[in-house]
């Protein structure tokens, strides 16, 4: 290597030199909270936590739910197919598989005051207040799986539920129950709900109870006015 | 002349055979292409109704969301080889004031001043856990429910001493003061004290 660096020209040697001193600059010099970690050795166990996210926000959880579903699953083994232009569906004999996993599940309803400002206040001079709000969000809080009440029933020809089967059941359950929400009525308990907690505090700021209102606005999405758009184009 | 015929007519037949076995693994050939046959297992959950069990007024008022991921597990020692499970759960823990602990009179208003005084911020929920969020990550062996609620249990502490530190606190606190003040500045009061209980 040193014979061929001597046989290098000048401008050559210069170019070298310059790319070097920029890959160890590069190298070293990237941060001062990685070169201390370099010097000092330390190693940090990143393994038992993932990821953890922190987020601000205001939100004022008015109404709790709380649900209970059992999640049942069936798991029936048949040949199926095509064999000589007759189709085949043969349930397999002693491959059965069944199993009922119960979950219980907290569903919340909130609202979003992490936009609340000027905006969502009407006043008027003989002492009257409107608080507009936003339209309640339902949030799954927690979900709890009774481990101890599951119950499930194994052919002899099958293996039992692995832990990947079961979880990927329980986050259909969950998914089912996200589904449900609607049906539960929960965003009108948290409109009232909501007014329930408000109305005590701005009564606390002086004002009357009979001159609160509490309103609800809903927040458009750009789903929403399209849908809109299209009602009116029909029209 | 009689076996002539019968030599004709058994050739014939030998010729029609022919033909019809043609025929047949013809059809077996083109009928082939379509032929498939598996095992079908169904993999998804019954249809089954969603109970409510009980709905209740609250008044959590959450200013710092932590969302957590754990990898947690456990081994269990054996004669050849170990048993092992291992699971990610996921939670959130919620910091904030639950408005139900306020004392009497907790917002005072004279004129245009305000003194605003929330109760301890801490985690408002208990049941943090979305157990049926979880993954599950890799399983040797067999494993009881006891187990796996030894898992859940473990998991849970490692979340809470991850997530309710001083310093989370201290920032949802902070948080909690800015929206407070910034709520009372929108209610139309300019002197606004915000206090915490010890």
């Amino acid at each position: 290597m040193f014979f061929y660096y001597s046989q290098m020209t000048k401008t050559t040697k210069t170019i070298l030199l310059s790319a070097l001193i920029a890959l160890v600059a590069g190298c070293s010099g990237s941060d001062g909270e990685g070169q201390g970690e370099q010097s000092a050795y330390q190693s940090v166990d990143t393994v038992p936590m993932l990821i953890m996210q922190i987020q601000k926000c205001s939100r004022l959880y008015t109404t709790e739910m709380k649900i209970h579903k059992i999640v049942t699953h069936d798991d029936v083994v048949k040949l199926q197919g095509q064999l000589l232009k007759q189709n085949i569906d043969i349930k397999l004999p002693m491959g059965d598989r069944k199993v009922a996993i119960p979950i219980d599940a907290t569903l919340k309803a909130y609202i979003d005051f992490s936009d609340f400002s000027e905006r969502n206040i009407e006043r008027t001079t003989d002492g009257k207040i409107t608080i507009l709000l936003p339209d309640p969000k339902v949030e799954l809080t927690s979900s709890k799986v009774n481990q101890q009440e599951i119950r499930s029933f194994v052919g002899i020809v099958r293996s039992r539920f692995t832990d990947e089967e079961m979880t990927r059941y329980e986050q259909q359950g969950r998914e089912a129950i996200i589904q449900s929400i609607p049906r539960l009525g929960i965003v009108d308990m948290a409109k009232a709900s909501a007014a329930r907690t408000l109305i005590p505090m701005v009564k606390q700021m002086g004002y009357r109870e009979e001159n609160i209102t509490i309103a609800y606005r809903k927040d458009f999405k750009p789903f929403d006015i399209r849908k809109f758009l299209e009602v009116r184009s029909e029209k | 002349m009689a076996n002539k015929e019968r030599n004709n007519l058994e050739l014939l037949v030998k010729a029609l055979m022919l033909v019809a076995i043609i025929i047949f693994l013809w059809w077996l050939l083109i009928a082939e292409k379509d032929n498939h046959v598996s095992v079908e297992v169904d993999d998804g959950i019954n249809i089954t109704p969603e109970q409510i069990q009980s709905i209740r007024d609250i008044g959590q008022w959450e200013f710092l969301s932590i969302s957590n991921e754990e990898l947690v597990d456990t081994v269990r020692k054996g004669l050849f080889s170990d048993d092992q499970l291992v699971r990610i759960y996921y939670g959130t823990l919620r910091l904030g004031i639950d408005l139900s602990k306020t004392k009497k009179n907790w917002i005072s208003a004279h004129g245009d001043t305000v003194v605003v005084k929330l109760p301890k911020v801490g985690l408002l929920d208990k049941e943090f856990i979305d157990e049926t969020r979880t993954k599950a990550f890799y399983e040797s062996g067999r494993w009881t429910a006891r187990d796996r609620e030894a898992l859940y249990r473990k998991a849970r502490r490692q979340m809470l001493s991850h997530a309710l530190t001083k310093q989370n606190l201290k920032t949802a606190e902070a948080n909690a003061e800015d929206h407070v003040r910034q709520m009372m500045k929108t209610m139309g009061f300019n002197n606004i004290t915000v206090t915490f209980e010890k």
